[in-house]
Formats: C-alpha cells, structure tokens, sequence
C-alpha cells in the first residue's frame, strides 16, 4: 500500500514550547533528587529509631538516649538537604515574587499545591527529630527554648519518628507524583513513577548514610541498600514494561527514553539510560555491595555509594528531559 | 436557553486561507511580546501526490470546560471564568509551569514578564459585546464567535450536515473549539 503523507506548517514560535517542551531544566531534576534524599533518610532514620535495634537493625545507643553516629547525622542531614532543594524549586520559579500564592490557598486536584503543602509539614517535624536524637550535644549549650522543647518531648522520640516516617514516604512519593499527573507528557504519565523515585531516595539516601556511618555500622545500610537496589531494580521493570506495552502514546514515550537518539549533553537517552543508570547505578552498585556481604573485601568500598547516588541524580535528569523532548499527547 | 455565557469558537477551516491577520490582530490587541503568540496558523497536508487534500486553520487555547491548566494550578491562577473560557489571573500566578506541561494543546508560554500566558478569548471584548480581535478581522469569515448555551441561527446553519469535530477530544477535556474540516470541501 501506498503510504499517505501528513506535513505539518505551523507559525507557532513560543520559545520553550516549540519545538518541544523545554520549561524545567537543572533546577527541577536537583530538586526531585535532592526532595527524595530527604525523605529516604527520614524515612531510615525514622525507622531506625521505632525499630529499637530489633532484628539486628536500629541504631546503638550512645548514651543518654542518643543514637549512633549514622542516625544522628541522617537527621540533621534530611531537613537541610530539602531546604536546598526547596531553593533551586524556587529558583525555578519564572514569576518569584508570587511564591506567597501557594499557601494561600489549597487546591485539592493541584498535585503540586499538595506538594508546597507536605514540604512545610516536614520541617518541624524533621527538625524535632534532629533535636532529639541530638539531646546530648544540645543540652551543653543549654539555650532556654531549646532545653524546654526537649524536656517536653523526648518522651515521645517513637511517635515522632513514626509520624516522620509517613511523612518522609509522603516527600519521596510526591517527587514522582508531581510528573505523573500530567497525562499530556506520556512518558510521565505512569502511576508507578511515585513508588520508583520513592525507593530510588530510599536507596540513595541508605548510599549517603553508608559513606559516612563509622565502620562498625556500614554494614546496616549496605544491606539496607542492596535491599532497597533489588526493589529499584523490581519497579523500574514494571515502569518500562507498563511504558512499552501501551498504547502508542506511551510505548513511544518509553522507547523515546530506552532507545531513544536524542542526546543530554552530548550523549544519547539509549546510552544514558542503560549504560548510566541501569549498569553503573543499579546493577554494578548492587553487585559489588552483594560482594562486601558475603565477605570478599573490595579494594575502594565506597565506590558502590557513590554510583548509587549519581544514578538517582541521573534518573532524575533522565525522566524529567526526556519526558519534555517527546512529543505532546496526540 | 440560559443568561449564561459560555463561550467558544466555530472554525470553519474550508474558508481559511491561512492569512495570518487572525495572528497580527492578537498581537497588536494583547501586546504580545515579540516572539511569541497566542494564536497561529497551521496547514496541514495529507494524502498521496497528487491526491492531496489541505487544511488550514488557525489556532489557540481550546477554553476546555474541564481544562488540564486549571485542574493542575495550584495557586488558583488559572480559573474558569463565569463566560466559560478559562483565564489565568496574574496576580496569583507563581510561573511554576505546571499549566505549560498539564496542557495537551501546548496553547501556552511563559510572558517574558514571569506569569503564564495564552488566550483570554479577548475577554476584556467579550466583557464590552464585543468579538475576538481575531474574529474582528477574518476577512474570510472563518472565525466565529459563538456563545455554546444559546448558538446563533448562523453558526448551527454552518456546522448542520458538515463533518465538524474537536481537537484532542479522547483527552477528555471537553474543549469549546468546534472545526468545520476541510473535508466538507466539494472534491476534497
């Protein structure tokens, strides 16, 4: 059969939007890295704190209450690491004079109004929690409100870190949810995106306590993370095979990102997607951790972290460019 | 019918012939940034040579009755207006882009100014009785201005017996766009 011939002539020009959409750059993919960071450490700080060192996981207690090194750290970590994400979201913003509009208002089918939301949520309770699990240190410089604030609420560390834990899920969800709701970008458009840019902050955030745990704790979070890698590794598969068995909307989308030629910074989506973060953020990460647990000693261990990390940034860039770079729901 | 407005638009595409003053008119009303436009002119060809058939068409924001833009915004910004176009209000507006990537028509842009910007329908006409600046000017009669909720004789009488449809109508956003296409034509 012959084949018919479509040619589109357009005069349409707006810059960022022709000849594709080109509105989030940097600032958004950091944020969403650096959002889940957050959320995946609160949510292992939190449960390491309710579990109490059951199951041979949880933090040692150091005395007074405080727990180890990791999990002190990772709660301080969590809040100020959104923080500066929350700046490059505001750095995104075209009109920032107007950021006061998000909480003056709650729209309840805006995925992102529900966002602005939760991230105020976080911030004193991530906070408290850093306080707590820091007592000891906080108690010498004996600052008056702070003291108060203490003795009012340490009693209750479970609860706070079980409520900190459904919040930092919250966080490490919404990062994904944001994207998935616009079903007019259909790479995007997959329910599933939630649950992977949850765990991929879960498994980047069990990188960054594993570099800087003490040795006598790395192995938690490298169990922690080799885990939470196979988990990755479960809900990537569903998200490219849910993508490429669609319809042509979202198996173009899917192919546009896994075997697609369009280039970030000089190399293609193809390459970037398997080469980068499915081989040297996944499956090299988890190979060589799954090596440290059966006892062969690597020579640079903290090589598996470090890929962990720069293949959750990289997911980040990778879904947020090439869900703009295809085209629009047709 | 109803005191209520609710506007939109009938295109008849087999009369246009692509001019571009539709374009200009908007542009000279809303003072448009150089660059950027919130309405255009589109050809589209398909067949087999020398079988080909053509349309053009000009186009812009579709004023959808359930309008992606509006559900996503979360400022409240972007709202349905009471005449049943969909209006962005720059005071409340953040440039969060989120209503640029919720829309399937690609219909807005960032004003070089920070806010969001697309078509308004010309409100601040409609608001007086007048039309659209782009229906002012069509010298082919091909935009027209009709109120959904109670259509002039002329526009039903345009569309009666044609092949008419809407653009991206499966994205169910109910769009107040109506095409007359330019199959309708004799020969097409």
């Amino acid at each position: 059969m012959t084949e018919t011939t479509t040619e589109i002539i357009s005069t349409k020009m707006n810059p960022n939007v022709i000849p594709h959409l080109h509105i989030w750059e940097w600032h958004i993919p950091l944020y969403l890295f650096l959002g889940g960071l957050a959320g995946g450490l609160l949510i292992i700080t939190a449960v390491m704190i309710v579990l109490k060192r059951h199951f041979g996981i949880g933090p040692r207690d150091e005395g007074e209450g405080c727990p180890c090194l990791a999990v002190r750290f990772g709660s301080i970590l969590a809040p100020v690491l959104l923080a500066i994400g929350m700046l490059f979201l505001f750095l995104d913003l075209a009109n920032k004079f107007y950021v006061w509009a998000f909480y003056t208002t709650i729209q309840p089918t805006s995925p992102m109004s529900a966002g602005s939301w939760i991230l105020i949520a976080f911030f004193p309770m991530a906070v408290l929690q850093a306080m707590l699990v820091n007592k000891k240190f906080l108690r010498d410089k004996n600052i008056g409100i702070i003291n108060k604030l203490i003795d009012w609420t340490e009693n209750h560390l479970t609860l706070v870190a079980l409520l900190n834990a459904h919040i930092g899920i919250g966080i490490g969800i919404y990062t994904g949810i944001m994207l998935s709701f616009f079903y007019a970008r259909p790479l995007w458009s997959s329910s599933i995106l939630g649950m992977l840019f949850l765990i991929s902050g879960i498994s980047s955030a069990a990188a960054l306590m594993l570099l800087f745990a003490p040795n006598h704790e790395k192995p938690i979070y490298s169990k922690i993370d080799t885990n939470a890698l196979w988990i990755e590794m479960v809900v990537l598969g569903l998200f490219v095979l849910g993508g490429i068995t669609g319809p042509a909307n979202s198996s173009g989308a899917m192919m546009h990102l896994i075997a697609g030629d369009h280039q970030m910074a000089g190399i293609s989506y193809m390459l970037w997607f398997w080469g980068g973060f499915v081989a040297l953020g996944l499956l090299i990460p988890m190979f060589l951790e799954f090596l440290e647990a059966v006892g062969v000693h690597i020579r640079f261990p903290l090589v598996a972290p470090v890929l962990v990390l720069m293949g959750g940034l990289l997911l980040r860039f990778l879904i947020v460019f090439a869900g703009q770079t295809y085209h629009t729901f047709m | 019918m109803a005191d209520k407005k609710n506007y939109g638009m009938v295109i008849d595409t087999r009369v246009c012939v692509g001019c571009s003053a539709c374009v200009y008119a908007c542009k000279s009303e809303n003072s448009i940034p150089e660059g950027y436009c919130r309405d255009w002119v589109v050809q589209e060809t398909n067949g087999t040579y020398p079988k080909l058939s053509m349309e053009n068409r000009s186009e812009r924001c579709q004023h959808c009755a359930k309008a992606p833009c509006v559900i996503y915004c979360p400022t409240g910004a972007s709202h349905y207006s009471k005449d049943g176009t969909v209006q962005i209000n720059r005071s409340r507006c953040t440039g969060c882009k989120a209503c640029l990537a919720a829309c399937p028509y690609d219909a807005r842009y960032v004003h070089p100014e920070g806010f969001a910007d697309k078509c308004s329908l010309c409100k601040h006409r409609l608001d007086k009785g007048l039309e659209t600046a782009c229906a002012s000017v069509c010298p082919t009669t091909s935009l027209n201005l009709v109120d959904l909720n109670n259509p002039e004789e002329k526009a039903l009488n345009m569309m009666n017996g044609k092949e008419v449809y809407r653009q991206k109508e499966h994205a169910g956003t109910n769009p107040s766009l109506y095409w007359i296409s330019a199959r309708n034509k004799p020969g097409a």
